[in-house]
Formats: C-alpha cells, sequence, structure tokens
C-alpha cells in the first residue's frame, strides 16, 4: 500500500500565511462586532433591567412581540424610513454631481475638495449645537429664507413644526456627509482610465452622453459602495436628533429607532427591549443591504 | 555582593511603597458641573485629604444632562464610582434595585439614624427612605420661583413693584406687553417655561387646577380630565400656533436671564440663580434691578400649589468595599457640615433645621420667597419610572404646542402611555 504524500502548492501556503496575518484582525472583529451582536440577540429573549441585580427573566420572544404592536416602535419605525429615504438619495445623486463638478475643475481641486469634506470632520454633537442655532427662530435659516424669498417676519418652525424638524435633520445630515461621499465618487471617477475619455471625445460623444454612456457605467462599484455606506449610516443616524431634541424639538416627528432605542436602554433602563430593537434594526439593514446588491447585481466594472 | 545588596535594598523599597499605595483608600466623587461649587468642593477635599491621609478623593465632573446616563451605564458594567448624586426622579431607581448601601450615621458624624432624622426639616429624608434604611443625605434641595427683570418691566412701561404676575393669566397678559415681535419671531419674550422639566415646574399647575398625575393608591394615571385639559390649552394659547409668546425651540430662558440683553422679562429658577447671576454678570447682580416673587398660581385654581422641589442627594455605591463605605459616608459628613458656606457661595439649600434657622438663610436676598412656596409645594414625582412619565408629559405639552393636535386627544395618549409605564413596575 503506497501512502500519498500531500504537497501544498504554493498558492495553499500563501493563504495559509495569509490567515495567519488576517488573525488578528479577525479575533479583534469577531471580539467587538460578532459579540455584540449575539449578546445583544441573547439579552434580547430576557425580561431585563439596566439596574437590577436579579437575574434576568427568559421571555422567548416577548420583546419583539411588544415592538410589533407597539404604536411608539412603528412610528420610529417611519421616522427612520423617512428620514433614510429623505437624506440618503439626494446625498447619492449630490455627491455624484459635486464628483464630477470638482473632477471637471482645472484649478481649486483641492481647495473644493476639502471645503465640501470639512464637515465630515467635525463631531455630530458640535454640528448639531451649531444648527441650533442656525435653526434658532431668531437665527440665521430664517433670516436667510425671509431675504431670499422676501418674507420678513415668518417664523418657517423649523424646529416646532413636525414636518420641518424632519427635513432640518435631513438637512444637517446631508450638509455634514455629502463631502465624504463626493471624496469616495471622485476617487472613483479618478480610477477611470482618461483614454476611455479621449477616445469618446474622438468619436465626438457630447459630455452629457459621456458621462451618461461611460462614466457612469464604470462608476457603477463606486455608485453601489455609497448607497450601501449613506444608506447604514442613515438608518443608524442619532446624534443629531438627540440633540435637537435635547434643544426642544418634538420628539414623535423624529423618534428614529435609535433614539428610542437609547431612550428604551437609559431612560427607561428596559435592555432586553431596546436589544431587540437593536436586532430588529440589524435585520433591516442587513436586509436592504442584500437587497441593493441584488437589485443592481453588482458585476466587477474592467476598463 | 556590594552590588546585591543594592538591589536588595531597592526591591525592598519597592515593595513596601507598592504596599503603601495599596493601603490608600481612593474614592471616587462624581457629581454635576457648578463652578461655584467646585471652587469650595475642591478646598473640602483638600482638608479632608490632610485630616485622613490614606484617602485619596478624586473629583470628576459631567455637565448636569449628562449625569444620569454617565452614571447609569458606569453601574450597568458594575463600575460606578464611591460616591455620587443626582436628581431624585434619577436617583430612586438605585435605591429600589439594592445599588447603594444605607447610611453609616457614625461615620457621618450622626449618633444615630434618628438624630439625621431630627436634623433635617420634616419629610426632606422620605425620598431616599426606602424599607426603614436612609440611603442618602441632601446635597441641596430646590425649588423654583419667578426671576423678575426690573430693567425689562419698565422697558415695557410696567411697575415691576406692582405689575408682576401673581397669575398664571396675568402671566399671559404681562408677557404680552413686554413681547417684541417682528412678524411672526418673538425679539423679547416676557417669560418661558424650563421645558424640560415638565414634572416640577409644570404638574404643579395641574394641581392647582385640581388635577393629579398619579392616583393616591398609585394605581392610576391622569386623574382629573377638566384640569388637565385647561392646561393643555393654557399651553397651547401659550405656544406659537396660539398667542405666540414662548416655545420650546427658543433659547433657555434661564440662561438668557443673567445677561440682561433686554430679551426675556421672566424665569422660572432656584436660590441657586442668585450666585449663578453674581458670577456671569455681577453688574445686573448688584444693580438691584432683578427680583424673585412666589411662583404664580391660576386665578381660578382650587388648590394651592408652588413647583415642585427636587432634591440632589448624596449616595454611596453598594458595591463597593466597606472600608471605601464608611470612609465615603465621613466624607459626605464632613461636606455637609460645610452648609452654610454652600448657601453663601452656592445657593444651594441643604434642608436642615439650623440652616433654615440660621442669619446665612434669612440674609440670602429672596430666601423668604423660596421658604414660603417650599412651604405651598411638594417633592416632585419620584418612582423608578418618573423620568418615562415625564417624557410622556413631555410630548403631550409639544403635541399642542407645537403639532396641533387638540387637548382632548393629547390626553388620551397620555393616559394610554402613561398608564401603561405605570403597570409595567
Amino acid at each position: 500500500m503506497t501512502g500519498r504524500i500531500f504537497s501544498p502548492g504554493i498558492e495553499h501556503k500563501k493563504a495559509r500565511w495569509g490567515w495567519v496575518f488576517i488573525f488578528p484582525s479577525l479575533t479583534f472583529f469577531a471580539l467587538f462586532n460578532f459579540y455584540p451582536i449575539f449578546n445583544a440577540l441573547y439579552t434580547s429573549l430576557f425580561r431585563k433591567k439596566l439596574l437590577s441585580l436579579k437575574p434576568p427573566k427568559f421571555i422567548g420572544f416577548d420583546n419583539y412581540i411588544y415592538l410589533v404592536n407597539s404604536p411608539d416602535f412603528w412610528n420610529s419605525i417611519r421616522a427612520t424610513v423617512v428620514f433614510t429615504i429623505g437624506t440618503f438619495i439626494p446625498m447619492v445623486i449630490f455627491s455624484l454631481i459635486l464628483a464630477n463638478f470638482i473632477i471637471s475643475r482645472k484649478r481649486f481641486q483641492k481647495f473644493f475638495q476639502m471645503a465640501y469634506y470639512s464637515p465630515a470632520v467635525l463631531s455630530s454633537v458640535v454640528v448639531a449645537a451649531i444648527w441650533l442655532l442656525i435653526f434658532d427662530p431668531r437665527g440665521l435659516s430664517n433670516q436667510l429664507v425671509n431675504f431670499i424669498l422676501n418674507t420678513p417676519g415668518i417664523d418657517h418652525k423649523w424646529l416646532a413644526n413636525s414636518i420641518m424638524v424632519q427635513i432640518s435633520t435631513m438637512l444637517v445630515y446631508f450638509w455634514k456627509y455629502v463631502g465624504y461621499f463626493t471624496i469616495i465618487f471622485l476617487v472613483g471617477l479618478a480610477s477611470i482610465p482618461q483614454s476611455i475619455h479621449e477616445a469618446a471625445e474622438i468619436d465626438g460623444v457630447n459630455a452629457w452622453t459621456g458621462f451618461w454612456y461611460i462614466t457612469f457605467p464604470l462608476l457603477k462599484p463606486t455608485t453601489i459602495l455609497v448607497s450601501i455606506m449613506s444608506m447604514l449610516q442613515c438608518l443608524k443616524t442619532f446624534s443629531t436628533q438627540y440633540l435637537f431634541t435635547q434643544g426642544g424639538a418634538p420628539t414623535e416627528p423624529i423618534n428614529v429607532i435609535t433614539l428610542n432605542l437609547y431612550h428604551t436602554a437609559i431612560r427607561d433602563h428596559r435592555i432586553g427591549l431596546a436589544s431587540a430593537m437593536s436586532i430588529i434594526l440589524f435585520c433591516i439593514m442587513l436586509f436592504f443591504t442584500w437587497l441593493q446588491f441584488k437589485a443592481s447585481r453588482s458585476d466587477e466594472v474592467s476598463y | 555582593m556590594k552590588r546585591f545588596c543594592f538591589f536588595l535594598a531597592c526591591a525592598f523599597l519597592l515593595i513596601v511603597a507598592a504596599n503603601a499605595a495599596e493601603s490608600k483608600t481612593e474614592i471616587t466623587y462624581w457629581t454635576h458641573e457648578d463652578p461655584n461649587r467646585t471652587e469650595i468642593e475642591n478646598r473640602y477635599i483638600k482638608e479632608f485629604e490632610k485630616a485622613n491621609p490614606e484617602v485619596t478623593i478624586k473629583r470628576v465632573t459631567s455637565p448636569s444632562k449628562k449625569m444620569a446616563e454617565r452614571v447609569l451605564t458606569a453601574f450597568a458594567a458594575n463600575q460606578g464610582p464611591d460616591m455620587f448624586n443626582l436628581q431624585i426622579e434619577d436617583e430612586y431607581a438605585y435605591i429600589v434595585n439594592g445599588r447603594l448601601a444605607p447610611i453609616d450615621f457614625k461615620a457621618g458624624g450622626y449618633p444615630s439614624v434618628k438624630a439625621i432624622y431630627d436634623a433635617y426639616l420634616p419629610k426632606v429624608l422620605d425620598p431616599v427612605t426606602y424599607e426603614g434604611k436612609l440611603y442618602g443625605l441632601p446635597l441641596e434641595l430646590t425649588n423654583w420661583c419667578l426671576y423678575i427683570n426690573d430693567r425689562v418691566f419698565k422697558d415695557a412701561g410696567l411697575n415691576p413693584d406692582k405689575d408682576y404676575p401673581k397669575t398664571w393669566e396675568e402671566m399671559v397678559t404681562v408677557s404680552e406687553k413686554i413681547a417684541i415681535r417682528e412678524g411672526e419671531i418673538v425679539k423679547r419674550r416676557g417669560f418661558d417655561f424650563r421645558y424640560p422639566y415638565y414634572l416640577v415646574s409644570m404638574v404643579p399647575m395641574v394641581e392647582q387646577l385640581g388635577g393629579q398625575l398619579i392616583s393616591d393608591d398609585g394605581k392610576t394615571a391622569i386623574i382629573n380630565d377638566k384640569a388637565w385639559i385647561q392646561f393643555f390649552e393654557f399651553m397651547r394659547a401659550w405656544g406659537p400656533n396660539g398667542k405666540n409668546l414662548g416655545s420650546p425651540t427658543y433659547t433657555n430662558a434661564r440662561k438668557l436671564f443673567n445677561k440682561d440683553n433686554n430679551d426675556i422679562g421672566m424665569c422660572l429658577s432656584g436660590l441657586y440663580q442668585e450666585g449663578r447671576i453674581r458670577a456671569d454678570n455681577p453688574e445686573f447682580y448688584n444693580s438691584g434691578e432683578w427680583r424673585v416673587v412666589p411662583y404664580p398660581k391660576f386665578a381660578k385654581a382650587v388648590k394651592d400649589a408652588a413647583s415642585a422641589y427636587y432634591g440632589h442627594y448624596f449616595v454611596v455605591n453598594a458595591q463597593k468595599p466597606k472600608k471605601n463605605q464608611e470612609m465615603t459616608w465621613k466624607f459626605i459628613g464632613y461636606m455637609l457640615g460645610h452648609s452654610e458656606e454652600y448657601l453663601a457661595k452656592v445657593g444651594l439649600i441643604q434642608p436642615t433645621v439650623n440652616l433654615m434657622a440660621s442669619q446665612t438663610f434669612k440674609n440670602m436676598p429672596y430666601s423668604a420667597v423660596f421658604k414660603g412656596d417650599m412651604e405651598r409645594g411638594k417633592i416632585v414625582y419620584y418612582a423608578g419610572n418618573s423620568a418615562k412619565i415625564q417624557q410622556h408629559i413631555r410630548e403631550a405639552v409639544e403635541s399642542v404646542m407645537l403639532a396641533g393636535t387638540s387637548p382632548e386627544e393629547a390626553l388620551k395618549n397620555l393616559r394610554r402611555k402613561a398608564q401603561e409605564t405605570l403597570d409595567e413596575e
């Protein structure tokens, strides 16, 4: 009987070293991402009070059943969906437009990049504090809009009206993150070989047709990346809504899932229920990410 | 050999130093920001550490709005400080969940627990008494009265001596006279409420009209619909969709008051506000152009009620070693031995019998007004669910003031949510 001697190839050896190299980051990722997810899932099956020293009581899916029947939770779903749709779609469109605008500039490209990106480096707390002053009835927003529309003395109730306060949160979020996604689009645009544009120009393609039939299809992976990232970011929004409500804005219209979750855990001490909310939010995010991948049928683009 | 002896001596010294460091007790003290209080408490810490060299005190401050959250997350991870103070509405849950240590009366400087109750005004220790044990001592007991800027009154053609509002109805008429508007935008407000604090400042308005937040047996939420609806109608008329006299979205009236910028005529605040006016704007403080008057009452009130009073109580973490707990109570006892200085320099009332009878209290401007209103008021609603109940009231008030919801609809929603919260307990 002859034994087979297994001799791993060079690719196999490389792969083994690859595992060795990614092991630390994989461990780190598992510890700080997977563990909290599984822990939240486990906690969501219990009635657990944050301060209680008594052992939590196992209640199965009662927390989920409670949430499904809770009008407040459905209001949070509504607020999150409205905010996400109202923010991430304009953000993807405008960041693409801004990236094209910047790349078409012959001068001041760096200046525009910095100018658009700068709000993204500000802390959300600082951003919300600045915008609270702007949205004060006596603040800049009313003055500016009244000057443009020639409507002196009108209070547009940026934080007081239930529709306006939703628009205000979208505006702040859009302002803060549009530059960030513009930079990602810029990187995508810069990676398209110049020769393709030159060939199109020689063939007599105008700017709009060139963008629509050449640039945009080649940007598909970047567009998918930006749309998924921005959508996930919008679903997780918290600090703007939190600080606006602290500043006197009504809670109900902007009570997004994360804000509701925070109040349930920190104000009401119901950590089991809050964990169930976080698991539902996680599932929503997972579903929409899968849906976007599926809808875009993401194929690799080669130049 | 010499080298060996040298290393041996070094090692010995290191061990001795390590043991000495270990035998030192570190007490962590978390509290909210208050510059006037920081100054005197840092001095107390130095004095206490000098008298007790085996103790070091680490005082950590946070913004008052962040305190409840920071303490909660620390306790959730079993990493709470040795001592802290919070408003009783937030603190009560720690008592009922067994997170706090009962008072060590000897360490606190008292011969018995009864002696502590005797030293304080009646009922002020009730919120920190649970199942026959005492869990805290008050850093401050605060009620709110009405601060008036005389300059704003005079500028509006009013005489602050006799035109100040005694009723909520007068508050509306006086505020209308003071208000300066540019179209719909109010440039100068007569008065505005302290919106996040509905339990302290607005529930008493309902009580004046005969309503109650929770029934006497603690089982039913929202008593007397008529009173609640009258209150909601008042708030709707106050807001931007009514007489447009104020709104939660304008800058906090109490913060603006100290600046004396002719943009707010009146605000609600505690005795501590006097110290803050003195620190923020000495010219205004010394001008004598401000005064404090009692909390108004509805003309059609069926019951007298002033703003509720709330307490910040010093409490001790039960999860810390006994040695730390004992030393912490000793430190608390030392700090609270300076109640006259707390009053004079920070404007905080530590409601001991001695302090209330002291010349220092009597000499504080308008202390008699605060004392009178404290007798008219009662302790704020405190329970494990009080923060949530407050949020429900807030949503109801906001819905009538800002979203155009009818008072009847707001009441219906408030009752549903408050009762559900009550039943959860």
